[in-house]
Parts: structure tokens; C-alpha cells; sequence
């Protein structure tokens, strides 16, 4: 078995505010740190050592505050990022387009680096008020496109192996 | 006229001599080609590739491939780990001797930081369990359930690097951490993150530059010291208050992996294997420094001193003491008569006495047994010699002459003489010997007398002592049957005559006269010296060249006896006092 600990990829979570990426964290990995970090400097990190393709890695994933109207997400907690997983709700339309402000400021200050696009709270699938023909420009480009469910841990785990293994091939 | 046109020329069409001469045809015209095509031809059937070949692009296929993606390390890895297990099964000493040069001095540093640390802790630890402080810190680890050592630590600490961490500046990944001994990480990467996301954040909230950056941050006697370099940051988790010159240690430390790693630093992707090497640079900083007891010496080394400086002095009031005793033995062994000392030499536990002994004199070890000490510490070496001092001059002559105890020996400087009697051998004797004796100028026996001499003396006077004269009533006039005794006495008197003048003495011979008890006292006293005087009459004085003879009256007698006799009464009788000369004196 190689060391969990050779390869470690920085993986940020990105998304508008409460679009549920702390949840989906919370569903990968057990947390280490309070969440208040999340209001004091924006960002909470957490790390899941993951095995893919029988390598061993550790994603050290940067919860980023959820930017709304009140707290703009720091782009230098961006920089560095091997990828990320950007978040909508799917039960709130306006998330995608923080969600399309978000990649931007992800594109400016990561570059190209593959993304996983997570459409989140598939548990509540009959309030959703998106649909695929509103995130088609955000899907084309992502590496991965997940409905997950933080609640029930639908696609959760897949979301993270996948995005893995495209930031460990990539 | 045209030539009708001639068909292509079909080979298989010719007769055997066409054939031939086709076939030498083109070996004449294409004989090089031919040779090659067939060459050509023959490789291409039979090709088998060449090692020479591959040898030829193997690095640059090797280099390009991996560029391309990381496939080729995939796969290479476990083919590589099987042939370096195989490597190792079949010639560990290869293995050995090629790793032997990187790990040796990696070995030596690592036993020499672990042995560094463990002696400091020994120190620490001991340094303070022996003092006042160290016993309140003993209880105090006893109350916390901590152990001593931790307590030690705590209390003299001054500061400690327990933690180092080294992040890849633009990730904020972990690229190595070390820790000091007893301190366990935790999370690392986590914190490694987290130290990078704060200090964007300090940076986004308060700097005005990109440059600008968190130096230090600081929780109770926590500090965390941060250090930028351009690929990297090196942050120092330190307990306790550093010293500036830390801050250099860090910097250094980071400058030197820049040095390295500068290249791997900017192309990092993710594998942090090619950071263990920092191990040995990141040690450096786990650098520690604890309180120098400035208070002084611990309370027990006080108590021990105190001791010590006791023990010193009962030792050296002791062994004051026993030079004394010494210095007393030597000079009562110098005083001892008959003994001379020269020197004493110290040897070991034991000295040495050069000298001369007269064999008169005492033993030496004998002095020592006296003064307490042990004849095992002192040997004497003493040569034999005779002393002259009086005091030796006269053991030499009791010993050589072995005086009987009615002979006394008299001194007068360097003359002996003895007196008093002894058997007539002796005497003869002590005339040869005397005159031989060490130490004197003159030696006589004229005061001797032969002991036969002397009892023959003694026979005559106690015969004349029993001799009385009785007198009539009132009278003192010697009576005719007295007549009788008064010549026995005379016979008597001049034997007794005779032997003094042998023995040259002069006794004093006295004729006692007595009474009865009748009559007045003056009267008793008259006839009584009236009755010794006639007996003293009636003898031949003149003839007496030794005796001095008396006449005594002596009044009423009393109950005495004198030669055993009853005297008293109306008698004369003699008594024979101390002889005048030195013979019968009384001896010693």
C-alpha cells in the first residue's frame, strides 16, 4: 500500500450560499475543525484520503464560505487548486448564476483545472428549479456533472472519486 | 519502314536460354540494387529488432513519454519495486554499499539529534531532582499525574520548537512536517491548509501588498513563527518565548530548500514524496533552550557541601590529631634512651625508622603498641650500638654483674662501687667483670663482704647477746660464780672482735646494766649504770681493735628481750647495736 500521504491535491468547494457544500463535506469526511471558521475567515478545511486506480491520495478540500451578498469568496483561498467542485441548488435557480461568477473567479485565479458541476439537494428532486438546458454552459466544460443529495448521500462519494481521479490522471 | 511494336517482355514467357540471358542481362545492368533490394527485402521477412536500436531511442522515448502523461511511471513502478526486491534478496551487501553513503550520515545525524535531546532531558531532569524546587516539582508531578520530567520541561523551559511545518506556498499543501520528541502531530494537512488560508486572509483583510504576510501568530505560550519563501512557507510551532536569532535558523532553513528544491517547488502537482528530504534541513529548527539555574546551586548540593565541608573538617581535626600523636610517637621513640633515630621515611601506610638501639634499650614496637597505633605501621630498621649514658652504663653492669639483693651498686660518675655482702664467688666475680664494663672509669668492691662472712658474724653476736652477768640484791659488784661468765663474754667479745676487723666493722657493743624494780628510780638508775660499768671493767677493752663497748645503765628493766633473753632484773646484759661501716647496712 503507497502512502495515503504522497500525493495530496487541493480541492475547493465552491458554491452560492447554502447550496448545501459544507453538507457534502460533512457526508465525505469527519470534520476536524469548528464550522465557525466559516464566518470568521471564510473557509473551513477538511482532508479525505481517497484510493483511485489502486493509488492512494489525499484531497485537502477548502470549504469556501458560499458567497452571498453579505461575504465576497477570497480568491487567494482559490489559488493553488488542483480543481474543484462547483455547487448549485437545485431548488434555487439563483444559484447558478453565482455559480457562473464563481467560475469565473475560478478560471481567473486557478486556470483551466478540471471541475466537477454538483447539482445538489436531489432529495427534494420535485422542487427542483433547475434543469439541465439551464447549466448545459457550466456542464460542458465540467469535467463531471452529479445530482447529489447531502442528505442522503446520493452521488456524494461518487463526486469526490470521480473528481479525483480526473485531478490524479489530468 | 516502322517496326511493328513489340508486346512487353513476359519472363515467364521465355525459353530457358531467353531466361539465362535475361537474368545475366539485369545482373549486369542492376547487380548493386538487386543486392540491396534482396538485402532490404530479406531484413523486412526477417526482421528482429536490435538491441543497438532501441538503445539508440530508449532515453529519448522514455523522456518523452513521461512529458506526455505519467503512464509510463505506472507502469514502470512495480516492475522497478520487484527488481529492487529481487536486487536486494540476491546481493544485499550491492544495496548496502550504494545506500550506505546517504545513510550513513543520515543515521549519524539522526542518533547524534536523539542522543542530543535524550542527554538534555537527563540533564534537565537531573540537574533538578536533586534540589529544593525539584522536590516541590516531584509533588507536583505526583499531584498532576504528570511525569517528573514533563514538569521539568515545563517549569524551565525557555523555549521549544515542537512542531515544523513546510507548505507549498500556492496550495497550502503539507510538503513535510517534522515534530519534536514526545510532541504527536495531528492533521497536519489540515492545519497546513488552514495556516495558509489565514494568512490569505490576514493578507486580503490588512496588507496593502502581495508581499505583505502573517509573520507570527501567538496563543497562550504558543507562537507560530511563519517564514515566506517563493515556492514555500515554513511555519514553527515554538512554546515558550524564541530569540531572534531562531527567526535566521528558520529563514536559512527555508533559503537552503529553496536552494534544492527550487525547481520542484514550482512545478508541484501533488506528490510530496520528493519533499522527505527535507527532513534533515526541517530538524534544524527543532531546536530547544531551557532556563540555566541562575538561582544559585540546588539546596542538597548545599546540604552536601555542608557535608563535605564537615567531613573535611572531622577529617582534618582527625588526621591534625594523628600527626600529632604521630608527631608525639616520634618524639617519644627519639627521647626513648637507648634508641637513636636518624630518619623516617613515609612508604605507603607505613614508615620507616633508620637508627641505632642499644639491645638495653626497650622495643620499639612496643612504644607503638602503647601509643595505640599498629606494628604493621611502622618498621624499624635499627642497627645495634652501645650507649654510654650513665643510666646504660648502669643496666649494663645489673645485667652483666647480677648484684645480689644484699649488694648495692654506687654510683658516682663514672666510678662503681658495691657495697654490702654476697657469697664470696660473686665478688671474686664482679673483680674480674667490673673493670671491664662499658662506660666506666673505676670499679671496687671494697664495701663487699663474703656472705659466709657475715653469717659467721651473725653466729658470734647473737651467742654474746645471750651472755648475762646476775647481780646480787643492792649490789653491783661482780659475784666469784659470775666471774665465770664475764670470761665467756670476754671470749666472746673477742671472737666477735675478730670477725668485725674481717668484715671491717665497728660495731658499737653495748652493756646494758638493770635493776629490780625495789628502790628509787635515780637510785635504780645509779646501780644500774654502776653494774654495767663493772662488768665493762671486768673485760679487756684495750684489746678490742673493732668493738666500741659502752657501759649503759638502763634503771628498772622493763619486759623486753634483747638476743631473746628476758632482760630485767638485777642483771648486765649485751647488745651488739648497728655496726659501724657500710656491710651491714641494710641491704637493698
Amino acid at each position: 500500500m503507497s502512502d495515503p500521504r504522497a500525493i495530496q491535491k487541493k480541492v475547493c468547494m465552491l458554491g452560492g450560499f447554502s447550496v448545501g457544500k459544507t453538507s457534502l463535506v460533512k457526508r465525505f469526511v469527519t470534520g476536524q475543525f469548528s464550522e465557525k471558521y466559516h464566518t470568521t475567515i471564510g473557509v473551513k478545511i477538511d482532508q479525505k484520503s481517497l484510493c483511485v486506480d489502486a493509488t492512494e491520495m489525499l484531497l485537502v478540500l477548502w470549504d469556501v464560505y458560499g458567497e452571498d451578498d453579505f461575504q465576497k469568496v477570497r480568491a487567494s483561498y482559490l489559488q493553488g487548486s488542483a480543481g474543484y467542485l462547483l455547487v448549485i441548488d437545485g431548488t434555487r435557480e439563483d444559484t447558478l448564476e453565482v455559480a457562473h461568477q464563481l467560475r469565473a473567479l475560478a478560471i481567473q485565479s486557478m486556470g483551466p483545472v478540471p471541475y466537477a458541476l454538483v447539482i445538489n439537494k436531489s432529495d427534494l428532486r420535485e422542487a427542483w428549479q433547475v434543469d439541465p438546458e439551464m447549466y448545459k454552459d457550466l456542464a460542458s466544460n465540467a469535467c463531471l456533472v452529479l445530482e447529489t443529495s447531502a442528505k442522503t448521500g446520493e452521488g456524494v462519494e461518487l463526486a469526490f472519486a470521480e473528481l479525483a481521479k480526473q485531478l490524479l490522471n489530468g | 519502314m516502322a517496326s511493328p511494336s513489340r508486346p512487353p517482355l513476359d519472363p515467364s514467357r521465355l525459353s530457358v536460354k531467353e531466361t539465362k540471358g535475361f537474368s545475366h542481362l539485369r545482373q549486369l545492368l542492376l547487380a548493386p540494387e538487386q543486392s540491396e533490394l534482396e538485402r532490404l527485402k530479406n531484413r523486412l521477412d526477417h526482421y528482429i529488432l536490435e538491441p543497438s536500436d532501441v538503445g539508440r531511442v530508449l532515453p529519448d522515448a522514455i523522456r518523452l513519454r513521461a512529458q506526455q502523461d505519467s503512464r509510463l511511471l505506472s507502469s514502470m513502478i512495480p516492475i522497478t519495486q520487484e527488481a529492487l526486491s529481487l536486487s536486494i534478496k540476491q546481493s544485499p551487501q550491492l544495496i548496502s554499499d550504494s545506500i550506505a553513503p546517504i545513510l550513513g550520515p543520515a543515521i549519524r545525524k539522526a542518533i547524534t539529534r536523539a542522543m542530543r535531546g535524550m542527554v538534555q532531558s537527563l540533564n534537565q531532569t537531573l540537574e533538578y531532582s536533586m534540589s529544593w524546587k525539584g522536590l516541590q516539582w516531584r509533588w507536583e508531578a505526583f499531584r498532576t499525574g504528570k511525569s517528573f520530567a514533563e514538569v521539568v520541561l515545563l517549569h524551565t523551559l525557555r523555549f521549544r520548537v515542537e512542531q515544523v511545518f513546510l507548505i507549498h506556498k500556492k496550495t497550502g499543501i503539507l510538503l513535510n512536517h517534522v515534530v519534536a520528541d514526545g510532541i504527536s502531530g495531528q492533521g497536519e494537512e489540515v492545519i497546513s491548509g488552514m495556516l495558509t488560508a489565514i494568512q490569505d486572509f490576514v493578507r486580503d483583510s490588512f496588507g496593502q501588498k502581495q508581499d505583505d504576510s502573517l509573520e507570527s501568530l501567538r496563543i497562550g505560550d504558543l507562537t507560530v513563527w511563519i517564514e515566506q519563501g517563493s515556492g514555500a512557507i515554513l511555519a514553527g510551532v515554538i512554546r515558550g518565548a524564541p530569540p531572534t536569532e531562531l527567526r535566521e535558523v528558520f529563514q536559512e532553513t527555508l533559503e537552503t530548500i529553496h536552494a534544492q528544491f527550487s525547481e520542484l517547488l514550482q512545478t508541484f502537482k501533488g506528490d510530496v514524496t520528493s519533499f522527505e528530504e527535507t527532513c534533515l534541513p526541517l530538524e534544524d529548527c527543532l531546536q530547544a533552550q531551557f532556563e540555566k539555574k541562575s538561582k544559585g546551586l540546588p539546596f542538597f548540593f548545599w546540604v552536601l557541601i555542608g557535608l563535605l565541608l564537615l567531613g573535611l573538617g572531622v577529617w582534618a581535626v582527625q588526621a591534625r590529631s594523628n600527626q600529632q600523636q604521630w608527631t608525639q610517637l616520634l618524639e617519644r621513640i627519639s627521647q626513648e634512651p637507648g634508641l637513636v633515630v636518624t630518619s623516617v621515611e613515609e612508604q605507603g601506610s607505613e614508615s620507616i625508622f633508620y637508627g641505632l638501639r642499644d639491645p638495653l634499650a626497650r622495643n620499639p614496637e612496643q612504644i607503638l603498641l602503647e601509643a595505640g597505633y599498629s606494628p604493621k605501621q611502622a618498621v624499624f630498621r635499627l642497627k645495634p650500638f652501645m650507649d654510654l649514658t650513665p643510666e646504660f652504663v648502669q643496666r649494663r653492669a645489673h645485667r652483666v654483674l647480677q648484684p645480689p639483693n644484699s649488694a648495692d651498686l654506687r654510683w658516682e660518675t663514672t666510678h662503681l662501687s658495691v657495697v654490702g655482702h654476697a657469697p664470696r664467688a660473686w665478688i671474686t666475680k664482679a673483680n674480674l667483670l667490673g673493670p671491664l664494663l662499658p662506660g666506666l672509669m673505676s670499679f671496687d668492691t671494697n664495701g663487699m663482704a663474703g656472705t659466709e662472712d657475715m653469717e659467721r658474724f651473725d653466729t658470734l653476736r647473737a651467742r654474746l647477746e645471750k651472755l648475762s652477768v646476775n647481780f646480787l640484791v643492792g649490789g653491783s659488784a661482780l659475784t666469784v660464780g659470775e666471774k665465770t661468765i664475764i670470761s665467756k663474754i670476754s671470749e666472746a667479745f673477742e671472737s666477735l672482735d675478730k670477725q668485725a676487723l674481717l668484715l671491717g666493722l665497728n660495731p658499737q657493743v653495748q652493756v646494758l646494766g638493770f635493776t629490780d624494780s625495789r628502790g628509787t628510780r635515780d637510785a635504780n638508775l645509779e646501780l644500774s649504770t654502776a653494774r654495767a660499768e663493772n662488768v665493762v671493767d671486768a673485760l679487756p677493752i684495750n684489746s678490742f681493735r673493732a668493738l666500741k663497748i659502752e657501759a649503759i645503765g638502763k634503771g628498772v628493766s622493763i619486759s623486753a628481750e634483747i638476743g631473746g633473753l628476758p632482760i630485767g632484773g638485777r642483771r648486765a646484759v649485751i647488745r651488739v647495736v648497728r655496726p659501724q661501716g657500710n656491710l651491714l647496712e641494710s641491704p637493698k
